[in-house]
């Protein structure tokens, strides 16, 4: 058990008067390792609220540099920090939030190759990617190593997620079998997106991992959440686990990542 | 109107906070511990039966008047069960008051000048004197006025009633001690020197189940420091007794910690701050005794009986005339129908007439001597008295015992009546061992005075062949009849309670014949009395088996064998068996049900019913309180399941309750069955230890803690006060207890119901000077 000291009892005082969270929620919180796949839109809100909550080590991952169109809703990242890696800027920011918690960088794109690796050392994943093959790619390296993960979208005004608890609910696949033909649907840059709602998805995202840590309420596992936020509607869209699932089902045919079945769309590269 | 005592006027807002916190107790928002520790300061106890009360009434020096005790009597026929009963630190308490009716009770007492408070708990109780006092030719002075003065002033003290543990004083008008002084935290004994009145002082004394005597503290005071004396004892005790352990906390262990120099360097230093300041000291209003005229005529008596009476009972006062009559009451009680003919014809005489008298009886004063056939006429009517009888009986003391208190084991009533049935109808010349005191208390506390007794009886469990029965210690040799020179009894031997009255009969036979061989008592005692105590136990040694004879093992006065169930505090205890029962029915009822049963719906409604009650039904034996669905199916997990007190394959099913999941119930029928089973057997087998053994031990008043664990919260603000205190409360196990001490204000008022909302326990919460102390236990 963590003896607090009296600097971290009054940083997550908040935190520990929550009757579900505690002394007992807040050392599981810190005791906590996430991995954000991504230090855009999403993965910024997701990176400064679990770091300033004291989740114990944070793993960041994303293979660009800090440009002046992130800055309308990357929030982690400053204009002062145009051009520097994304995990750098991240990093800089989380550890100011909260000088206690572990940073972990990999300034790379996350690859069939590389991801497995990386995700070992983590007990919690964020999707906060912005493409198809990269959601595809998650899941199914996190179905594969047995890791929990928080998916996330957005596009325009609108927002989805959904949590995966492999082996015991529905993955991603499960729902969306296979990423769409290329163009058919727009990414961010072609079609834009409404800046904060990468801030009202990213914390939903957050808050997710910190129930999964705390083990507080019900994850949004088995259904998918999403909203509009012109109306500001919220649905959820039930479903159960696919027994047909290509890589959570009872015969899976997805047992090990392929390169070639994840190739990034061409025009994010460039991004 | 005469009264003994000054009520302040901080009563009508105490009372008006009080009736609040019945209120919060009967809503359930006062746990029932912190509720019973704010009604005993008011004098307020729960009697065996649930929610039934005593209430104590203060009469300063004994002293009530007749239009007073008639109120009492009546609020007593309205509200109570009829009846005055005399205690033996020279109140009066009423019976069998329903929580309803307390605070018109209270209200009632005040408006005739009588307060309940300092009853009980941990306040400056009754203060005493000797009941001759200013009667009396064999006096040094008159110390009554003292004990009220002083009453008045510690009334109106806010710091009487929240003290580490009770106060208690008393004052002896001459050397023969008859108020007690060196069994009392403080004692004044009246003193003359250089011809100046004053006192000799004693500390630090005090009978309960270690007997301590009382120091000597001031060779002499002048009479005019009786108020600095107190107060400064009063403060340093506030300051330095011990809060911690309510098993320690009297003055008498604050002396036998600090020892004599240490406890009197910190007494001087609180005495030294006053002890000029001539403004303090009391403001004596003697209560004259005296007659009124009347006009009642004179009834005139002769005859053997009357002469024997007047030589037992009444005793010539130092004013001339007039006479003080001993009223020897059995088991201590006035009937109301007693209460009012006593009383119409005491007012004849003025108001200053009745003393109630530590011997559980009513001593009278002031009576004209040419009223005395009257008085004689009267007292043998009354329903209850024992007047006729020799003075054996008078001098008899018995507590309340298990027929009300709900720490009493035996019965001393009953025992009482059966040694007076036994004694009459024998061939003893009980005039011979008239001044023997006999004493008796159901337990090992000290309500029936058995340390001072010349033969003192308290009760305990005695065990035969699986079977309890009533039995009792016996002590011999207590003397208090000389200032200075108390002696406790000391523990002689135990006996069967069902032999007693034979022992008893036996022992005044031997002491009755030998008496005149021996100068005192005690050294008959020393001689051969001890010994014969044991030589007569070893004859009432061997207790039948309950084949044998089942009666050795019903106590006097019971109709059932004796039995430990009901011990403890009804708060906890008896409840828990309702509660037990509540869910045993529901099952029973449900399981009843669930066969007949047509459509699923039905049946998984059953089942959840079922499962929800076994789950809930012995979580109160674990002091659980659970007050969600949720947190039932969560605490019986966790308490019962995986401690392995029921299988954990029962895990499942109990998952299931918690997630709300009826409609997966039905598959699991048999297997919620049998866990309600599990729990029914579970209870079954649960031996007495698990938690009524525990409950037996407490004390009097509110039960004694052991805190493990103490936290200083003073100055930490809201709300870092509260998470420290989740954060020691997380490295507890569950029903360990932490004390902390919080600001007043914004901290006492969050963080006890902050905690509280989490499911942990408050069980006390005191003011303790500027801060508070708040008293958890981990759930």
């Amino acid at each position: 058990m963590i003896d607090f000291t009296e600097e971290q009892l009054e940083r997550y005082s908040r935190h520990i008067i929550l009757s579900d969270v505690g002394i007992e929620g807040q050392e599981k919180i810190m005791h906590g390792k996430v991995l954000i796949v991504g230090a855009g839109g999403l993965g910024s809100p997701v990176a400064l609220y679990l770091a300033a909550a004291g989740v114990g080590t944070i793993g960041i991952i994303d293979g660009d540099v800090v440009d002046l169109t992130n800055l309308q809703r990357q929030i982690i990242h400053f204009t002062k920090d145009l051009n520097k890696p994304k995990v750098e800027s991240a990093k800089e920011k989380m550890l100011e939030i909260n000088p206690d918690i572990s940073v972990k960088t990999y300034k790379k794109l996350a690859t069939a190759e590389n991801i497995i690796d990386i995700i070992n050392d983590y007990d919690f994943v964020i999707d906060g990617t912005d493409n198809f093959s990269a959601k595809f790619l998650i899941n199914d390296a996190c179905v594969i190593a047995g890791k929990p993960f928080s998916h996330g979208g957005i596009l325009r005004f609108d927002g989805q997620t959904l949590t995966v608890i492999p082996g015991e609910t529905a993955c991603y696949r499960c729902v969306f079998h296979a990423p769409p033909p290329e163009n058919a649907v727009p990414s961010c840059s072609q079609a834009g997106v409404l800046g904060s709602i990468a801030g009202m998805l990213g914390t939903i995202q957050a808050t997710e991992a910190l129930k999964y840590f705390t083990g507080i309420g019900d994850l949004i596992t088995n259904r998918l959440l999403s909203f509009d936020a012109k109306s500001m509607n919220f649905r959820n869209v039930r479903f159960k686990k696919n027994p047909k699932c290509t890589v959570c089902g009872d015969n899976p045919k997805i047992t090990s990542l392929k390169e070639e079945d994840y190739i990034p769309p061409i025009c994010e590269i460039t991004n | 109107m005469l009264t003994f005592y000054d009520i302040p006027e901080s009563l009508t807002t105490e009372h008006k906070q009080l009736e609040k916190d019945i209120a919060g107790f009967l809503d359930g928002s006062i746990n029932p511990v912190k509720f019973k520790a704010i009604r005993v300061a008011f004098g307020i106890y729960e009697q065996r039966l649930a929610n039934t009360y005593m209430i104590r009434v203060r009469c300063a020096g004994g002293g009530i008047t007749p239009l007073q005790l008639k109120k009492v009597a009546e609020l007593a026929k309205t509200y109570g069960s009829g009846e005055i009963h005399f205690t033996t630190r020279s109140e009066i308490q009423l019976h069998g008051v329903l929580i309803e009716n307390i605070m018109t009770v209270l209200r009632e007492l005040k408006s005739f000048g009588l307060s309940t408070r300092g009853g009980g708990g941990n306040t400056v109780r009754n203060i005493l004197c000797s009941t001759d006092s200013g009667i009396t030719q064999d006096e040094i002075f008159d110390v009554e006025p003292y004990a009220i003065a002083l009453t008045s002033r510690m009334m109106a003290e806010s710091d009487s009633w929240n003290l580490p543990r009770k106060f208690k004083i008393a004052f002896s008008n001459n050397r023969k001690d008859t108020a007690y002084t060196q069994v009392t935290c403080l004692g004044f004994v009246a003193k003359i020197l250089d011809g100046k009145k004053g006192f000799e002082v004693y500390c630090a004394g005090g009978m309960g189940a270690n007997p301590i005597l009382g120091n000597l503290l001031f060779d002499f005071v002048p009479e005019n420091k009786v108020y600095h004396i107190t107060r400064a004892l009063k403060v340093m005790f506030d300051k330095h007794g011990n809060r911690r352990s309510k098993n320690t906390s009297r003055i008498k262990y604050l002396w036998k910690k600090l020892q004599r120099e240490e406890f009197i360097q910190l007494f001087e230093e609180e005495y030294n701050k006053i002890k000029d300041d001539d403004s303090l000291s009391l403001d004596l209003q003697p209560t004259p005794n005296e007659a009124k005229e009347t006009s009642l005529p004179i009834e005139i008596v002769s005859g053997e009986n009357f002469d024997k009476w007047k030589e037992r009972y009444v005793t010539s006062q130092k004013q001339s005339g007039l006479s003080s009559i001993f009223v020897s009451l059995r088991l201590g009680d006035l009937l109301y129908q007693d209460a009012v003919k006593l009383t119409n014809f005491l007012s004849n005489f003025g108001e200053n007439n009745i003393r109630c008298e530590r011997k559980q009886n009513i001593r009278l004063r002031n009576i004209p001597e040419k009223y005395l056939g009257n008085a004689y006429n009267l007292i043998m009517g009354l329903e209850q008295t024992l007047s006729h009888l020799p003075k054996i009986f008078a001098e008899m003391v018995n507590c309340t015992g298990a027929q009300t208190c709900k720490l009493g084991i035996c019965l001393p009533r009953g025992l009482s009546d059966a040694v007076r049935d036994k004694l009459i109808t024998s061939d003893l010349n009980l005039e011979n061992v008239s001044d023997l005191r006999i004493h008796i208390s159901g337990c090992p506390n000290t309500c029936g005075l058995h340390h001072i007794a010349d033969l003192g009886f308290f009760g305990k469990v005695g065990r035969n062949g699986g079977y309890m029965y009533p039995s009792y210690n016996i002590l011999a040799g207590g003397n208090t009849n000389e200032a200075g020179n108390t002696i406790y009894a000391q523990q002689v031997d135990e006996i069967s309670a069902k032999f007693i009255p034979d022992f008893l009969h036996d022992f005044l036979k031997v002491y009755s014949e030998k008496k005149d061989e021996f100068k005192t008592y005690q050294h008959f005692l020393d001689d051969c009395g001890r010994d014969l105590i044991t030589i007569l136990c070893d004859k009432y040694r061997e207790v039948p088996t309950f084949e044998e004879d089942s009666s050795i093992y019903i106590d006097w006065g019971a109709s059932k064998p004796l039995s430990l169930k009901e011990i403890g505090t009804a708060e906890c205890s008896a409840g828990m068996f309702d509660m037990i029962n509540v869910d045993k029915k529901i099952i029973k009822d449900t399981q009843k049900l669930l066969t007949d049963s047509i459509t699923t719906g039905e049946k998984e409604n059953y089942l959840y019913i079922i499962l929800h009650s076994a789950c809930r039904m012995l979580l109160v034996t674990r002091g659980l309180d659970a007050k969600t669905d949720k947190q039932v199916f969560e605490m019986f997990m966790k308490h019962f399941v995986t401690t392995n007190l029921v299988d954990s394959s029962f895990m499942d099913v109990v998952v299931l309750g918690k997630l709300g999941l009826k409609s997966e119930l039905f598959s699991h029928e048999d297997h919620i069955n049998e866990l309600a089973k599990a729990v029914n057997d579970l209870y079954s087998s649960m031996d007495d230890s698990l938690r009524f053994n525990k409950a037996k031990k407490e004390e009097e008043e509110p039960v004694a803690i052991q805190v493990e664990n103490v936290k200083d919260f003073r100055g930490v603000a809201c709300p870092m006060n509260f998470v420290k205190t989740k954060m020691e409360l997380s490295k507890m196990q569950v029903s360990e207890k932490l004390e902390i001490l919080l600001d007043d204000g914004a901290p006492i008022e969050n963080v006890p119901r902050s905690v509280q909302s989490e499911g942990h326990k408050i069980l006390e919460k005191e003011k303790d000077g500027d801060h508070w102390r708040v008293l958890i236990e981990k759930v």
